[in-house]
């Protein structure tokens, strides 16, 4: 078995370290002036990487991220990266409650169509007739995948981040608050599965395989898992609970299963985050979940392996360099348009005010943590340009800050 | 005593309009869904006694074929039960559902009673039952009874979800009226907060005091909208009991009754169909249906939404 050397591991546990003290402070200060988290994570990952450190101290930078000299050190961090994006999707299914979508009726299913459609048809049609604008080739094997990706880029949201704003604003529990939540989760369960469909495409673009074959195959697998693997699920917790110890046969069956499902989408060609991705919602929808495993696998994830992949992003390119302000202009503007008018128009055929119908598409216009997975997953897979990752990151994040502000203008009117 | 009208005699309209605006109070006539079962005859003492209770009319109904040994059986049950020969069964055939919600319409049914399983298998759970049906259909009350008895159920503990609805004062007021006549010992208002948002809100950047803080929050919050829906009802000798749950609603209230021996458990009636979707990715009412944890009253406040 080929094992890491000595100096390989100092290097790999020493830019480990770095990375979680660093991230732990910049995350703690910007919590004090209400930043979200990843915002921290992401600056650390931007000073550390190329951006700034790696121009300021090229040297220093070599020999903590040796990236380009160590192909050791590459791999074992890549290993890390990927767990962390598998157990982070693994996360965000476990928060997701498709029943919330089912329980608050018309205006619900009018918000989460019209904050899914329209962002994904105008982010489609742009990247499909324009892609110059993107710097993309029209005539590229992946203009498709180009396409439907900026459509699923566009029509996400990041519940974590909606969720808090909202809680902060005393509307959590509020008409508002639940429609928001509800379109919220509706618009995750259908983006991450078509973003799992666009990997595999990528995937079999590789080895070959058709398009029906692999709607089938995640279809099949998502309704095996929320039927038939929901139902197991449902008659094992509780006897996982209350006959072994307590967490550790709780989060050994759960973190088991969502590498067990990942390992099995990843194998049948669909994204291993597919995988993670239902197992989460197949597990937090059981009753049977305590909230108490549900906080321990949320800190686990979120103490250790969030920080790791969000720094990582800052490590893969450099920002300054890469940064096109109109390529950026332009993802902003197609993400507040889309999002807000789409959400906008649902929720006003659902029976809310002008108002409030604006005050939902602000909401639910914050991408946070989930648009920089989708984003980096995306560049990973080739899908995307330096710059457009870029812009994506920025997009995520504008779009984060701006939600709350721009959601109590509305409602104070 | 006013004969029972069967379903097609009168326009479906007219119905309606006399239904509409007609409070779920006072119960003036009991219907009760009749199946030859073992338990026809427990179910009938029941009725009965509660048409006695409320000083209500009684209509029994049954879906099927009308076979001689049908009207034999039924008759000698009646009998049993100390239900008067004058009574007459409405016999109607079609499908259970629409012909039950026919026959209690044309008859201005305020209550109906049927005999329910604790706990439904698979297929039934899938396939949807005859009270998941009616329950969003119907324009009367239904009440599921788990154990029907022929010395006749008490209802001494009744649970009533508190939820943020404008049906919920009906079925307030309707729970208070039903305890009064049954002569119960104590109803607890339940409110229950979801924490599903909470989870997803406090799952970074949050310390332990803000955590707690967040949750005494939406406590105190629930305790308030709890505190203006008891006062907006009439005073009461009975005691009421307050009670805030976080947990999953419907399975929370569900586990709640279940703990507290409840007799009863009442609900307001579903505002959209319960379809194939919601049995699968369950919630509120699903949960307490697919096993429940006593008998159960689903209140239909006919003057909010018909």
């Amino acid at each position: 078995m080929a094992k890491l050397s000595q100096p390989d591991l100092v290097i790999f546990l020493l830019a480990l370290s770095v990375m979680l003290i660093s991230s732990r402070i910049s995350s703690e200060f910007g919590r004090r002036i209400g930043l979200p988290m990843v915002m921290g994570e992401l600056i650390v990952g931007v000073l550390l990487g190329p951006t700034v450190f790696g121009t300021l101290f090229p040297g220093i930078y070599a020999t903590i991220f040796p990236f380009a000299t160590n192909s050791h050190f590459a791999l074992a961090l890549d290993g890390v990266f990927s767990l962390s994006v598998i157990l982070l999707l693994f996360v965000a299914g476990l928060e997701l409650r498709f029943s919330l979508f089912l329980r608050h009726g018309k205006t619900a299913m009018t918000t989460g169509l019209g904050s899914m459609v329209l962002p994904f048809a105008s982010g489609f049609a742009m990247a499909w007739f324009f892609p110059q604008w993107f710097s993309a080739e029209p005539d590229n094997g992946t203009h498709l995948l180009f396409s439907l990706f900026l459509g699923t880029a566009m029509s996400i949201s990041a519940l974590p981040v909606i969720a808090r704003i909202l809680l902060d604003m005393k509307l959590l529990k509020t008409e508002i608050g639940t429609v928001i939540i509800a379109s919220a989760v509706f618009n995750d369960v259908v983006g991450w599965i078509i973003f799992s469909f666009i990997l595999s495409m990528v995937n079999k673009g590789h080895d070959g395989g058709s398009i029906q074959q692999t709607m089938l195959s995640i279809g099949g697998f998502a309704l095996f898992m929320l039927i038939a693997g929901r139902f197991l699920i449902n008659r094992t917790l509780p006897w996982i609970q209350t006959k072994l110890s307590w967490p550790g046969g709780v989060l050994a069956f759960s973190l088991s299963l969502c590498l067990l499902c990942a390992s099995f989408t990843e194998y049948i060609r669909i994204h291993a985050i597919l995988g993670a991705f239902i197992a989460g919602l197949a597990i937090g929808d059981s009753v049977y979940f305590r909230e108490q495993a549900r906080e321990i696998i949320h800190q686990f994830v979120t103490s250790f392996f969030a920080p790791l992949f969000f720094v990582s992003i800052g490590l893969k390119v450099n920002f300054i360099e890469h940064f096109d302000p109109a390529i950026v202009l332009l993802i902003l503007l197609l993400a507040f348009a889309g999002k807000v008018i789409g959400a906008g128009v649902g929720a006003r055929i659902g029976g809310m005010t002008a108002s409030k119908s604006l005050a939902i598409g602000f909401g639910l216009n914050a991408r946070g943590a989930m648009e920089m997975i989708l984003g980096s997953l995306a560049y990973e897979a080739g899908l995307i340009s330096h710059t457009v990752f870029v812009a994506i990151i920025v997009m995520a994040l504008v779009t984060s800050i701006t939600s709350a502000p721009l959601m109590r203008m509305f409602l104070d009117k | 005593m006013r004969c029972p009208e069967h379903a097609a005699s009168t326009g479906n309209s007219t119905f309606e309009q006399r239904l509409k605006g007609r409070p779920p109070y006072p119960l003036e006539t009991i219907g009760v869904a009749v199946a030859f079962s073992p338990r026809l005859e427990a179910l009938l003492c029941e009725a009965q006694r509660l048409s006695v209770l409320f000083s209500a009319r009684l209509l029994l109904i049954h879906v099927g074929r009308r076979t001689a040994e049908k009207e034999a059986t039924l008759s000698e049950k009646c009998r049993l039960a100390g239900i008067a020969p004058e009574v007459q069964p409405v016999w109607q055939e079609g499908s259970i559902i629409s012909s039950l919600l026919a026959v209690c319409k044309t008859n201005m049914v305020d209550l109906l009673v049927l005999g329910a399983l604790q706990r439904e298998n698979v297929f039934r759970y899938y396939l949807g039952s005859v009270a998941r049906g009616l329950s969003r259909k119907a324009k009367c009350s239904l009440l599921l009874l788990t154990e029907p008895a022929t010395t006749g159920s008490t209802f001494n503990e009744i649970v009533v979800n508190c939820v943020e609805h404008p049906k919920t004062i009906p079925t307030l007021n309707t729970v208070l009226y039903f305890s009064n006549m049954t002569g119960s010992k104590c109803i607890h208002i339940v409110k229950e907060v979801d924490e599903s948002g909470l989870a997803m809100a406090m799952s970074d950047d949050v310390t332990t005091s803000e955590k707690s803080s967040f949750r005494e929050q939406l406590r105190h919050e629930a305790e308030e909208a709890l505190r203006q829906k008891m006062s907006s009802c009439p005073d009461q000798k009975i005691q009421v009991k307050p009670a805030v749950l976080f947990g999953r609603p419907g399975y929370a209230i569900r586990r709640y009754a279940e703990e507290c021996h409840a007799d009863l458990l009442v609900i307001n009636s579903p505002d959209s169909r319960y379809g194939l979707m919601d049995r699968i990715f369950n919630h509120d009412m699903e949960y307490i249906l697919e096993n429940l944890p006593c008998n159960m009253m689903i209140v239909h406040s006919r003057h909010t939404s018909i």
